[in-house]
């Protein structure tokens, strides 16, 4: 096999790994080769609009899990695949040389045992980092069931380390993941917390999702990353619409993966870390999950328009990032304005405010942007659904016409 | 004189402009137009020059303003609009009285203005540290073309100094014909005709490379969620041009 044909493999073997960041890291270069940038930077993005940072590949694609949901399972007859040490240092290196890539994603399936595996990922990177010099993004996988040892190595190397969850409840990795246990995934994420600094993991950890395999509702899994981002101070969580890519009679039969509901997810997500959102906030027994028309935001302020219209020149900061149409950026310029001079609607356009979303929630210098008579449940939330079906249709126009 | 169809010119540079815009202020003129060098003045222009010490000029803007002030007009001064000068020129005015508080008045139309242009040439410059490709030459220089909208191959090249300390590289701007050469030192930026490069010839070791690049990416892609509007959105179609990956995608569109 040669090296083009062992990179289709591995490389299709990982993609399903939703992480893409190359961010939260600041190593300055050195003697050798490459450095890493604070804010992370895209150097391309795929056919399926993901963007590409880092060469994302599997160390081999062997595995002893038998996994139902995953490609690379035993039970898989597909063709496998295992790179050396060298051949995964002279690519990434030739592909950083040329600006191709941030850095290197390594992921692996488990070959012998976990700890014969981190071995191979410690043996790659310190290739990389020693031989090669090479001070680009590292982003490694841990493999559930790792020494100490093993983990306190490879996060001494590399910028991110991880390990995914995978499903967001127990028993839903019981059934799909028969040989992995949530234990030593929490063991990881546990590891990593403790010994998180400059020289170790800079930058964090992360973790993953699937979504609509299994059962789970979205409060379940906004839940679970909340609780996540509390226990262990994950940087992020990243959510994988599920595809099927086997046939099995635990999973379910979608011909579509949802798609939509991992961008609701996304949504929800920004808003736990960012905005001072809670899972309660957002989600709640009677609606455990999230209104497919309306993002998140929106049709929490749809659900509390009790607590609007917000006057933009006296509310608090963490009210301003309730609006709708009001984000991190905008709602720092607001704070700081303010200060200087009232505001008025015209200002908030200057400052990146979508007035079209945030009209409805506002006031300023207390006038509504209507007439007040429509500050109104039922008028708010189908003006907002009708805009977002108006811009969707709009887009695709403009799509068909540039092609 | 009529100040109408006065245009003030000044040496093409940055510190040459603040200049410019320093004695226009003390002067209290205010300006219908100010143009570089290379200005074709038409039949009712009136050109003025005014005799420019530019160390002065940066000298008196460092002592009267801020280090952010400074650093956004320069990312205003590297952008195309045809009106930066003027815009630089009220943005400043206004600095002197508001200082750093300049970055909240976005009531002020120039504030707004010269937000708005500033973050369009660092935006673009950032998708450039991400977005250009090199390919390695027989003498193993590693070479790049980008054609960007604004002025940002000084900004890139600080970038890749940090980055591609250890190599020998060359980045062209085609829209502007001007080259910046790194010597693993100190990177030179000059015009294209000062140098000319003929040995564009590669490796075989580099098309090898290209090739594996090529079919990672048609490989990372997922099928079942391909989305092309998401990926004009983030990588519109004039940047595919020197992408390497895109080419297969510009002929198919093309036929």
């Amino acid at each position: 096999m040669n090296l083009e044909e062992k990179l289709k493999i591995l490389a299709d073997s990982a993609k399903y790994d939703a992480s893409c960041s190359s961010s939260g890291s600041t190593r300055k270069s050195k003697n050798g080769i490459g450095n890493t940038a604070y804010a992370g930077i895209c150097h391309s993005f795929a056919s399926d609009g993901r963007c590409i940072s880092l060469l994302k590949i599997l160390l081999t694609n062997c595995c002893i899990f038998d996994c139902k949901y995953c490609l690379n399972r035993k039970s898989n007859t597909i063709q496998r695949a295992i790179f050396t040490p060298e051949e995964i240092a002279k690519i990434t290196i030739n592909f950083y040389k040329r600006n191709y890539i941030e850095g290197l994603f390594l992921s692996s399936g488990i070959l012998k045992n976990p700890d014969y595996t981190m071995n191979l990922l410690i043996k790659t990177i310190e290739l990389l980092r020693h031989k090669y010099r090479f001070g680009g993004y590292i982003h490694a996988k841990a493999i559930p069931g790792a020494s100490e040892t093993s983990l306190k190595k490879l996060g001494s190397l590399v910028d991110r380390l991880s390990a995914n969850i995978e499903l967001p409840t127990e028993s839903s990795l019981k059934l799909l993941a028969p040989n992995k246990e949530i234990s030593k995934v929490d063991n990881i994420m546990q590891y990593i917390k403790k010994n998180h600094q400059k020289n170790f993991v800079p930058a964090g950890q992360s973790t993953q999702m699937i979504i609509g395999a299994t059962k789970e509702t979205d409060k379940d899994i906004i839940g679970k990353s909340e609780s996540l981002y509390h226990h262990y101070q994950l940087k992020r969580v990243f959510y994988s619409a599920y595809i099927p890519v086997n046939q099995d009679k635990l999973l379910p039969r979608l011909k579509i993966p949802p798609l939509k509901r991992e961008n609701r997810l996304y949504q929800a997500d920004w808003l736990l870390r960012y905005y001072g959102f809670t899972t309660q906030d957002l989600l709640d027994d009677k609606n455990p999950n999230f209104n497919l028309l309306l993002d998140p935001k929106a049709d929490y302020a749809v659900r509390h328009i009790n607590e609007f219209p917000k006057e933009i020149n006296t509310c608090s900061y963490k009210d301003l990032l309730k609006i709708p149409g009001i984000g991190i950026k905008s709602a720092k310029r607001i704070a700081s304005s303010r200060k200087l001079f009232t505001l008025q609607f015209k200002d908030l356009k200057n400052m990146g405010v979508v007035l079209k979303r945030a009209k409805y929630f506002i006031t300023c210098n207390h006038k509504y942007f209507i007439n007040p008579e429509y500050f109104e449940k039922k008028f708010i939330e189908s003006n907002l659904i009708l805009e977002d079906k108006e811009k969707l249709t709009q887009t695709k126009k403009q799509l068909s016409f540039f092609e | 004189m009529k100040q109408t169809n006065s245009i003030y010119l000044y040496q093409n540079t940055f510190s040459s402009l603040l200049s410019l815009i320093q004695l226009l202020i003390e002067a209290k003129i205010k300006p219908i137009n100010i143009k570089n060098t290379n200005y074709t003045p038409s039949l009712f222009d009136t050109i003025i020059t005014l005799e420019i010490n530019e160390k002065d000029g940066i000298n008196f803007w460092i002592s009267k303003t801020t280090k952010e002030i400074i650093k956004t007009t320069y990312y205003i001064f590297l952008s195309n609009n045809p009106e930066k000068e003027l815009i630089i020129y009220y943005f400043l005015l206004n600095s002197l009285k508001y200082q750093n508080k300049i970055f909240y008045l976005r009531r002020l139309n120039c504030v707004t203005k010269a937000l708005k242009i500033s973050h369009q040439v660092t935006n673009e410059a950032h998708k450039f540290k991400g977005f250009t490709r090199f390919k390695e030459l027989k003498n193993h220089i590693l070479y790049a073309e980008i054609a960007p909208e604004n002025d940002i191959l000084i900004l890139l090249s600080h970038h890749f100094k940090n980055r591609l300390k250890n190599e020998y590289w060359i980045i062209k701007d085609t829209n502007r014909q001007i080259i910046s050469i790194y010597d693993k030192n100190k990177f030179y930026i000059v015009d294209n005709n000062i140098l000319k490069i003929d040995h564009l010839a590669t490796t075989m070791e580099n098309e090898k490379i290209e090739k594996l690049w090529k079919s990672f990416y048609k490989t990372i892609g997922i099928k079942e969620r391909q989305n092309d509007r998401c990926r004009m959105n983030f990588m519109p179609k004039k940047y595919w041009k020197n992408m390497l990956e895109m080419s297969e995608e510009i002929e198919k569109n093309n036929k």
